[in-house]
């Protein structure tokens, strides 16, 4: 790709990789241990755990005060079988540890003194946000990738410099974002579903304006959907699946669908079913078999090569003519793409709200256009649009958009403060940090913080440049009452560098 | 589960309503932060990530659904705000997913309650304006031909005004168990309140002594509550499933704990269970709604406890055993015998049933002056008419005249009803505000002002 370019030119490289997607679906990896504090809750005994689980005795509950002590003996005795199984990876992971990570950090010091050869990671490090099982998840897998994510990384690293590229390394995230290789190597996982992610980002620097529109990336086998709401790609509302449960890990509102132009077209049980397999290229590239490449080569003329026999032959048994059967099978891949397009705006209003405020404002959006990415692009979105009576763009990019997508989108960066002014302390998601706050602490206070907060993180990340272009996400204070009078205050916030584009960036020409 | 019995896959449908935003006032004990650290430890428990639950986002009740239940004066629109239209939407909400068979059972954990709020509704009373279970009830039988309900009221609290709708309807099963009403708002609540003349033994009404703990409830759940359900043979099961009754309520005395209340949900199995009181925000709440999800879930629930509960402090007494028999004893002959119970109320009454009480709206300082009148009917549950008079706080004063025909009204009560209605609508000099009408026969409802005015 880089033929012909002067190495030193080269002042940016967003690299989006499956490395981590790929050892997580072939369960890859380092084998590893969680140490598991669950505190009072569900029966963890009777749920699916990750491989060498143990749950150990403690509370920490949700202010963040220590209820029942660390069980010591338990925890020794997990530490023995870990030892014995020979396993050095090790996850510890507590309930409401980002509210107080007394616990984990406890178990860390006991576990480093008895096995001083196991690499633990913290729950409270990777994962700071409400929800056990996704941290749990989060942090087992960090364990798990951690080291070979490092070592690629490195290579990869490596690979650059001979090459006598020096510029920065970014790795493009589940969110839409990048973040430096650097930050990267305590946060393997943040590598997942970068895929999606950028072609999601490619429509987002194909067309950078306030419309709201469906990314449409078809490949040969399936096709990733993405939303772009009102001009700001959508954020899922859980974490992206790992290992089959949710983790922490922030995602954009992506969906695969098993469906793609090199699906293969057939009858089954009287049915016209297309995929979820691939038997080859299309037959007018040299297959054998039918996919809906063919159908749409046909209708406009074969200009690809030969798709008419293979279609007449599937047509024969049924009466339908060649033509006639391509039209149903375009018909039967926009219908389902339709579907779940229409299903992904569904899902999004029907997000639970837990404010009278954001039940009565509720809103909802149409798609007002469909962004093709990927070489079959061209095939199905202008019928797609029809459907949704929006425009199409199909550009002239749109076969490497995803490539674009990668190059071009800025690092990301969020952080969430939870502060409690009767317990005098503040919180935040990332790294397990925490800190002091007065009683009389106010909103405008608790945003500062998280605000100063950020902006170390990105300079110290070495993108401290993109620190001004942060917004406020979530933003709720609570009085604490205890009898009638006021005890203390509860504060949450969130301050964000959302995904978007990088400086240098000014667009395409359309 | 017996042999045989088909595991029910489907999930438990949760809508989660906090209203973050909302309070009757900043130090009332329904605010904002009630329902906070539920959120949290909810959340923190990833159990909306589970397959065995699916969350919903509650929607608004329409104005129909109140007026199919309550004369709100002046308006429905000044009850109900928007956050008891999301609350009572939420209920509304999981009752569609129930008939529409994606959830086999669910939870509206919603906020503002409603249990107190009465058929006419001058104002708040017990933190309540509007009542959650039978707007719902109501809107269940309307849209989906539902008959025959049981309301199990499980708060601390008397579920007066819940008792109050169906005072009249021998179709709903309405039970509730509270701390006894010498000892506790709203004082009432007792085992001679069993429902109107047509309606005797299908209202209940369980005083627990103060300190009764998961032993007492649990013991006369099973020795009355649920043979008392099987008797009756309810298409659908309400729990109206307040959460005061914990051992850390600072309004109450009970001692009941989440364990408990997970086991209660259990035995009692509620198609539909709805929030109402409950105000130990860090104590009980977030361990008592988690053992509600999880029992109607299916979910283990052994390893779910308060940090600061220590069972043995909580043993039953044999004092409170003794009289929670006695209770059993004097109400399951009463709802077995209801019928005879009917017949003897119809002879002692003859044509028409006056009923006079004072209602005191605790949370707006309202004074009501009512006036019941049922027309007896050997076809129906009866023509209700209703005269009553609020004298507010401030001085100001409202008088309305309701006629309410109900669901199972028969043609002949019918017309006499909207024959009443018009008749007053017209009458000059009449004393009234406004007048209500309530055809549920017809699913219509009307409001117009009254002589007075014009
Ligand atoms: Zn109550
Ligand atoms: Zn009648």
């Amino acid at each position: 790709m880089l033929a012909g370019i002067e190495p030193g030119l080269v002042k940016r490289v967003g690299l989006s990789t499956t490395r981590v997607t790929n050892l997580l679906a072939t369960g890859g990896g380092e084998p590893a241990a969680a140490i598991i504090i669950p505190g009072p809750g569900l029966n963890y005994r009777k749920l699916a755990l990750p491989p060498n689980s143990f749950l150990v005795g403690g509370t920490v509950d949700f202010r963040g005060r220590v209820r029942e002590a660390l069980n010591q003996d338990q925890l020794e005795e997990a530490a023995h079988s870990i030892a014995a199984r020979e396993i050095k990876k090790v996850a510890v992971v507590g309930k409401f540890s980002h509210r107080n990570a007394a616990l984990e950090r406890q178990a860390r010091e006991l576990l480093l003194k008895s096995s001083p050869q196991f690499d633990i990671v913290l729950g409270s490090a990777v994962a700071g946000r409400l929800n056990f099982r996704r941290r749990l998840t989060t942090a087992y897998y960090t364990a798990v990738t951690g080291s070979s994510w490092r070592y690629f990384a490195g290579e990869i690293q490596a690979a650059f410099k001979r090459r006598g590229i020096e510029a920065p390394l970014n790795i493009l995230k589940a969110d839409g974002g990048t973040m430096p290789v650097e930050t990267s190597l305590d946060r393997p996982c943040e590598t997942v579903f970068s895929g999606p992610a950028a072609s999601a980002m490619g429509a987002y620097g194909l067309t950078m304006d306030q419309l709201t529109s469906v990314a449409v990336d078809i490949g040969g086998t399936t096709t990733d959907l993405a939303l772009i709401l009102e001009g700001e790609p959508l954020q899922a509302s859980r974490g992206a699946l790992i290992g089959g449960q949710y983790s922490h890990i922030k995602s954009l509102a992506v969906r695969t669908i098993p469906l793609g132009g090199d699906s293969t077209v057939r009858w089954q049980g009287g049915q016209l079913t297309i995929g979820p397999d691939r038997e080859g290229p299309a037959a007018c590239l040299g297959g054998t078999a039918a996919t809906p490449t063919d159908a749409f080569n046909l209708l406009n003329g074969e200009k690809l090569g030969s798709s008419r026999r293979v279609l007449e032959s599937l047509a024969r048994p049924s009466g339908l003519t060649a033509e006639g059967l391509a039209q149903k099978v375009i018909k039967q891949v926009v219908d389902r793409l339709e579907e779940e397009i229409q299903d992904m705006f569904r899902s999004w209003e029907q997000e639970p709200a837990y404010k009278v405020w954001e039940v009565i404002h509720k809103r909802k959006v149409k798609p007002e256009r469909i962004v093709g990415i990927g070489a079959a692009a061209n095939i199905f979105i202008p019928a797609l649009s029809q459907r949704f009576h929006c425009q199409a763009l199909v550009h002239r990019y749109s076969a490497v958009a995803n490539a674009l997508g990668a190059a071009i989108a800025r690092p990301t960066l969020s952080v969430t403060l939870h502060a409690d002014t009767e317990r005098g302390r503040y919180f935040l998601d990332r790294e397990g940090l925490q800190g002091k706050v007065d009683s009389q602490l106010q909103l405008a206070q608790a945003k500062q913080i998280a605000r100063d907060h950020l902006t170390e993180m990105a300079a110290r990340q070495g993108f401290k440049e993109y620190a001004g272009s942060y917004e406020f996400g979530l933003e709720e204070q609570f009085n604490m009452i205890r009898g009638w009078s006021t005890v203390g205050k509860l504060f949450d916030v969130t301050v964000q560098i959302s995904p978007g584009v990088i400086k240098e960036f000014q667009g395409v020409k359309l | 589960m017996k042999k045989g019995e088909a595991v029910d896959k489907r999930p438990t449908g949760l809508v989660f309503f906090p209203a973050f935003d909302w309070a009757i006032s900043p130090t009332h004990p329904e605010r904002e932060e009630r329902l906070l650290y539920t959120r949290d430890q909810l959340f923190e428990e990833g159990l909306m990530d589970l397959p065995q639950i699916r969350e919903y986002q509650p929607r608004l009740a329409g104005v129909e659904d109140i007026a199919r239940v309550h004369f709100c004066v002046p308006d429905v629109e000044s009850q109900a705000t928007e956050a008891h239209r999301i609350a009572a939407g939420g209920a509304l909400t999981i009752a569609d997913a129930l008939m529409n068979g994606e959830i086999k059972n669910g939870f509206a954990l919603v906020r503002p309650p409603g249990h107190h709020a009465m058929r006419v509704a001058h104002g708040n009373r017990g933190f309540c304006n509007i009542n959650n279970e039978p707007i719902m009830v109501e809107y269940l039988r309307q849209k989906y031909g539902i008959k025959r309900v049981a309301i199990i009221d499980t708060d601390v609290h008397h579920g007066d005004g819940t008792q109050d709708i169906y005072w009249h309807d021998p179709d709903v099963l309405f039970i509730s168990f509270h701390q006894d009403g010498r000892t506790l708002y709203p004082g009432s609540g007792f085992t001679h309140e069993l429902g109107g003349p047509l309606a005797l033994g299908t209202t209940l009404n369980v005083p627990l002594p103060p300190g009764t703990t998961d032993e007492g409830i649990l013991y006369l759940l099973d020795q009355l509550v649920l043979p008392v359900i099987k008797e009756f043979k309810p298409e659908l099961v309400i729990n109206s499933a307040g959460q005061d009754n914990h051992y850390s309520d600072p309004l109450a005395n009970m001692n009941f704990s989440a364990r408990g209340y997970a086991r209660l949900n259990q035995k009692l199995a509620p198609d539909i269970a709805v929030l109402e009181g409950g105000y130990s925000v860090e104590t009980a709440l977030p361990y008592v709604n988690m053992g509600i999800i999880m029992a109607m879930a299916g979910l283990d629930y052994s390893n779910l406890y308060e940090p600061d509960y220590r069972g043995e402090e909580f043993t039953e007494s044999r004092g409170r055993l003794r009289r929670l028999r006695e209770v059993v004893e004097e109400l399951r002959p009463i709802f077995l015998n209801r019928e005879a119970l009917v017949a003897r109320a119809r002879e002692k009454y003859g044509s028409v049933a006056r009923r006079e009480r004072r209602i005191y709206y605790d949370t707006d300082g309202i004074d009501e002056q009512q006036e019941e009148r049922l027309y007896l009917c050997p076809d129906c549950p009866g023509l209700l008419t209703i005269d009553s008079r609020a004298r507010h706080r401030g001085g100001q004063k409202n008088h309305i005249y309701a006629v309410s025909i109900p669901l199972q009204g028969c043609e002949r009560c019918r017309q006499r009803g909207l024959e009443l209605y018009r008749e007053n609508v017209g009458r000059a000099g009449a004393p009234w505000d406004f007048l209500y009408l309530q055809d549920r026969v017809a699913d219509n409802y009307r409001r117009e002002p009254g002589g007075r005015l014009a």
